[in-house]
């Protein structure tokens, strides 16, 4: 069999990168399906196969996770934005009755964390940054431990405040200075372009810091044996924890198993191992006891990371009714994180501006740092531009959709100049129009349903990866009654991915998907990658398939035997080998194999080589302003998406809807508030940090082009976790500059923001 | 958390004979437990008032008014048909107030003692005016939901959505303590902090609401209230405004204005009421009111724009109340 393996270059885009690595693979892979094919799984409806365990509460959450003899962790956590920890006394703690052990930078052994050689920094680097961590056998215990800890700080100037880091009079907290450049990108000529202009638009943007707060927090439960650390967490990557655990602490592979059954929402920001990781880990190692070690929600949202807030400045040029010139320049609030996401990410590629000139800076500060957020960057990027092109369109008088599909829906990728598999960009707009009712806009916007409000509508494209890449690999294997095993290196972080993989399988296979029981979210499995970047599906999907197709003929080799009939002639179909004139259970034939059985196996092969896979969108609003009272009210939100062969529609539409009501969040309510005076976040609560209640939630109409992309790979579908939370923001402030004429050019769109932007226009006119 | 003690006494007599200096008597607790948790009250007993019978539901007796027990869930209010008829207002303002799952635990005398909801109060690691600081940290620091009128030494706003709609409706409370027992108007229980008294109520100390009463001639007015929150729902209003008068042949008479989240205390200028006396509430004379209301707002650097909106909600409450 061996002779079947072969190594192959891939090239693979992660949130807006590409990377160029190797694929493992074997045999030969399968053309997708054509457009149109009727099929017993693949684009059918099904409710979550999982569906009654987690609304009935027996799903096993990493927070439900609990072992005999296990004790509990508690993080001490800096209480002052910047500061150094001259020495820490843990005697008291260690006093107290039920503490069993007290770890911090002092006594705690090295530990690689991002680039760090330890979990406890030496000069804290902002309020909630972890200090010390103790273990006792209650909670109480452990939290009376952590007031018992006596720190000695020296207290350091700090900065949290974007624009105040920028700011030359700001401490500086990198010998280079706060700002650093991250990326810029340059064509055309940007000079000759604004010389020639009719119109031109200049304007500033700004995006407020949003906080993850997936339901369930971070947190890990570890268990170290004398042989074994076995790591319950909720995450979006098994194998990116194990790998972050053995880096940290230096074990083989074949001494770490992460396990993630059921998770209550990442967004990106559990990315990895995280410092409560390896504190449950090190603590387990230390106790010999398993250690509980899960966020309070005031931790999460000073410590699990965020979407930083951004301040963006946008300059375009107009001519001819198109748009001629763009410079995008983008200054994150990026905290302590090494990275930063790339505002200026969707203006490089999401239209084919003939001039550009973007610039990305991360600005490091004294607040909670960045991780990724469901399309980091592109969602604050998309905002910025997708509302400057609004201006220019007003500007140039020309409609804003009629502008934006000169220059969308194009063959090849503009940044790049590959082409691209797929791009339907414009049947996104056509549908969209058609069901938001587009040809209704006036300009100035409408009469609104009460005497003080004004109605508008608004538009806003999307542009995304989502093709993934190897390496993914899956296994099938039948039980002796006829039922499957499919074991995946997946997880499935609350997107449907368990029932989907079992949609995959069931449908190549020919049995039914109540047969198909799915093993995933354990580092015992094959390897599979993150859960992010909209990639879980192109990635393991069609690993799956491939494990299917290679079960089946497995399968049906065997059963040529028992049935003493050539393989050739059988097929499966519906739960039956199906032959000549006859049709036999699968049952039947697994009874008289008995424990014999056949694994099949199956790889993630390369994308095409020279060709840009992308997925596309847009999102159109209709809302309605009160002017007197800045109050908005989102009236309908229509999302349609081109992400290839839809395999769900019904987990599909839920991606949809979740994405769209964080985007509304993001755009009208959310946003993290910081003392700057005392570096604090005065909302790490869900009281006055505003995530979107179920009366906030508008019409929301969910349209997919829903073709195969056949190039993409063997299933033809691409990702879809990120595509919905990114034009619905800028489609909302669109429609509301058209309902008022009142452009709100900060989010989110607060009453004050609301009001000031109208008091404004109204002064001005 | 601090460890406390815990009793559920069967008669009132026997919850205030337990109330003193350490213990804090607890019914719904959707205030309480959070000011545990956060280590904002460390009681040493709690005394459960829900074990006490004749404090729960609500009455009308004709010519006598209402009066509603202390102990009476919101949620029994706000739903109430028979309430809506005959005081909408009452219902109306507990609609929008917090979440049914909260509306169900809190109760009426725990909703107008709750504390209040500044960010810096509510922070523990904080050592605010209120909690025996030095200052008050919303002056100069972030102050988008605090007051903007009637503050001395402390920036937080009175929270409650029923406080402002009861006050309107010339409320009265009966208290109870083991020395005796006291009426007042609601209107009083609301104290401004400042100097010395670093508390929101004049509750004394063993001192329980026992009952709200709203007098027969309230009941001849017609009310409305309206809130202003962030999101949709469960959210402390940005600005609440109730409005109610006596309007006769479209000329209004017995003007109520009470303002919620703009003041340390449910917002109240009887001046400004008087001068609505005799007008048919027409936008000016409704604008009118309300610059008379907000005559001494001095907002910070992020509530200016609580002026406008309150100014523009106190003028539709008022206008609805005659259209």
């Amino acid at each position: 069999m061996a002779e079947r393996i072969r190594v192959v270059k891939s090239r693979d885009e992660f949130e807006g990168e590409i990377y160029e690595s190797l694929a493992v693979v074997e045999g030969t892979d399968l053309p997708p399906r054509p457009a149109g094919e009727e099929r017993p799984e693949i684009g059918k409806p099904r409710a979550r196969i999982d569906g009654v365990q987690r609304v009935t509460g027996r799903a096993t959450y990493t927070h439900d996770v609990v072992l005999p003899g296990m004790i509990h962790a508690a993080v001490l956590r800096s209480p002052y934005a910047r500061a150094r920890v001259r020495a820490i006394d843990a005697s008291k703690a260690l006093a107290i009755p039920g503490v069993r052990d007290v770890i911090h930078r002092f006594n705690a052994p090295k530990a690689a964390f991002r680039g760090e050689d330890t979990i406890f920094r030496d000069e804290v680097r902002f309020i909630g940054d972890e200090v010390a961590a103790v273990a006792a056998d209650t909670v109480g215990a452990a939290h009376a431990a952590l007031a018992a800890i006596s720190v000695d700080y020296e207290i350091l100037p700090h900065v949290v405040d974007l624009e105040e880091a920028m700011s030359e009079k700001a401490p500086k907290l990198e010998e280079d200075g706060n700002v650093i450049e991250s990326g810029a990108l340059k064509r055309g000529d940007m000079r000759r372009a604004f010389k020639e202009a009719e119109a031109t638009v200049e304007a500033t943007y700004r995006t407020s810091t949003q906080l993850h707060n997936s339901l369930e927090t971070h947190g890990a439960v570890a268990s170290w044996d004398g042989e074994v650390l076995t790591v319950w967490e909720s995450t979006q990557h098994v194998f990116g924890v194990r790998e972050g655990l053995r880096n940290a602490l230096n074990l083989p592979l074949t001494k770490i198993r992460v396990i993630c059954d059921y998770m209550g929402g990442g967004f990106g920001s559990k990315g990895g191992v995280g410092k409560y990781t390896i504190i449950a880990a090190i603590l387990s190692m230390r106790t010999n006891a398993p250690v509980r070690c899960i966020l309070t929600r005031r931790e999460e949202n000073l410590a699990a990371g965020n979407r930083s807030a951004t301040l963006q400045t946008l300059k375009l040029a107009g001519k001819d009714g198109r748009v001629t010139a763009v410079e995008h320049t983008s200054w994150s609030n990026s905290g302590q994180a090494k990275w930063v996401a790339n505002p200026t990410g969707p203006t490089n590629t999401l239209y084919d501006f003939p001039n550009l000139q973007t610039k990305s800076y991360r600005v490091v500060t004294n607040a909670g740092s960045l991780s990724a957020f469901r399309a980091p960057g592109y969602v604050e990027g998309t905002f910025a531009l997708e509302s400057a092109i609004d201006e220019l369109a007003d500007a140039m008088g020309v409609d804003p959709l009629a502008l934006r599909r000169k220059h969308a829906g194009k063959e090849s990728d503009p940044r790049t100049g590959k082409r691209y598999t797929l791009n339907r960009t414009l049947d996104c707009y056509t549908i969209g129009a058609r069901e938001i009712g587009w040809s209704r806009r006036k300009i100035g916007g409408m009469r609104g349903s009460t005497p003080h409000r004004r109605r508008g509508l608004g538009m806003a494209s999307q542009i995304w990866g989502g093709g993934g890449g190897p390496p993914a690999y899956a296994t099938v294997h039948f039980n002796a009654d006829g039922t499957v095993v499919l074991r995946a290196g997946t997880q499935d972080i609350g997107t449907g991915t368990r029932t989907v993989l079992a949609q995959i399988c069931a449908d190549e296979l020919g049995i039914e998907l109540r047969n198909v029981s799915v093993r995933i979210g354990d580092t015992e499995g094959p390897y599979g990658p993150i859960s992010a970047g909209s990639l879980t599906l192109a990635s393991v999907g069609p690993a799956v398939r491939l494990a299917a197709k290679d079960a089946r003929d497995q399968f049906l080799a065997a059963a040529a035997g028992v049935l003493e009939v050539r393989k050739t002639e059988l097929r499966l179909e519906r739960g039956h080998v199906v032959s000549k004139g006859a049709r036999t259970p699968i049952s039947e034939i697994t009874k008289k194999l008995e424990n014999n059985t056949v694994i099949g196996k199956g790889s993630r092969w390369p994308n095409p080589d020279q060709l840009s896979i992308k997925t596309f969108g847009a999102h159109f609003a209709q809302v309605e302003v009160d002017v007197r009272t800045g109050e908005i009210f989102v009236e309908k939100i229509v999302a349609v998406h081109d992400i290839g062969r839809i395999v769900n529609p019904m987990t599909a539409a839920s991606q949809v809807q979740g994405g769209v009501i964080q985007a509304l969040g993001f755009a009208l309510s959310e946003e993290r508030i910081v003392d700057r005076g005392l570096g604090r976040v005065m909302n790490a609560n869900l009281e006055w940090y505003k995530i979107p209640t179920v009366r906030d939630v508008p019409e929301i109409v969910v349209r997919f082009t829903d073709r195969p992309d056949r190039k993409a790979n063997n299933l033809g579908s691409k990702g879809l976790g990120e595509p919905p939370i990114i034009p619905a923001a800028a489609a909302v402030a669109n429609a509301v500059a058209n309902a008022t004429g009142a452009r709100v050019r900060h989010l989110p769109m607060t009453r004050a923001r609301v009001l000031e932007a109208i008091a404004n226009m109204e002064a001005s006119s | 958390m601090s460890l406390f003690s815990y009793t559920k006494p069967r008669a009132l007599g026997d919850a205030l004979k337990l109330l003193r200096n350490g213990t804090q008597a607890i019914a719904g607790g959707t205030d309480l437990v959070t000011l545990v948790r956060h280590g904002l009250a460390r009681p040493e007993r709690l005394v459960d008032l829900t074990g006490i019978d004749g404090l729960r539901g609500w009455t009308r007796e004709k010519g006598q008014g209402i009066r509603i027990g202390a102990l009476t869930p919101l949620a029994e209010l706000e739903m109430s048909n028979e309430l809506a008829k005959i005081l909408p207002i009452v219902p109306q303002s507990l609609r929008d107030a917090a979440t049914p799952q909260l509306r169900n635990m809190g109760t009426v005398g725990g909703n107008l003692l709750q504390r209040n909801r500044c960010w810096y109060f509510r922070d523990e690691g904080v050592p605010c005016w209120l909690k025996g600081g030095e200052r008050c940290f919303a002056i100069d620091g972030e102050n988008r939901y605090h007051a903007i009128v009637g503050t001395h030494d402390c920036w937080m706003v009175s929270p409650s959505d029923l406080a402002p709609a009861l006050i309107a409706c010339d409320a009265e409370i009966d208290l109870r303590s083991s020395a005796g027992s006291r009426k007042m108007k609601l209107v009083d229980l609301f104290v401004a902090p400042r100097g010395r008294e670093r508390r929101e109520h004049a509750l004394r100390s063993g001192e329980l609401i026992t009952q709200v009463r709203i007098p027969e001639k309230a009941l001849e007015r017609r009310g409305t209230y309206l809130k202003a929150m962030e999101r949709k729902a469960w959210s402390f209003a940005i600005v609440s405004v109730a409005a109610s008068a006596k309007v006769r042949d479209g000329k209004a008479s017995d003007v109520r204005v009470v303002l919620g989240g703009v003041a340390p205390v449910p917002w109240r200028v009887v001046a400004a009421e008087k001068q609505l006396d005799g007008t048919s509430l027409d936008d000016n004379a409704c604008l009118g009111a309300a610059d008379a209301l907000l005559a001494d707002a001095t907002p910070l650097r992020d509530n200016g724009y609580k002026v406008t909106l309150a100014r523009e909600m106190i003028r539709r409450a008022l206008r609805s109340l005659v259209t």
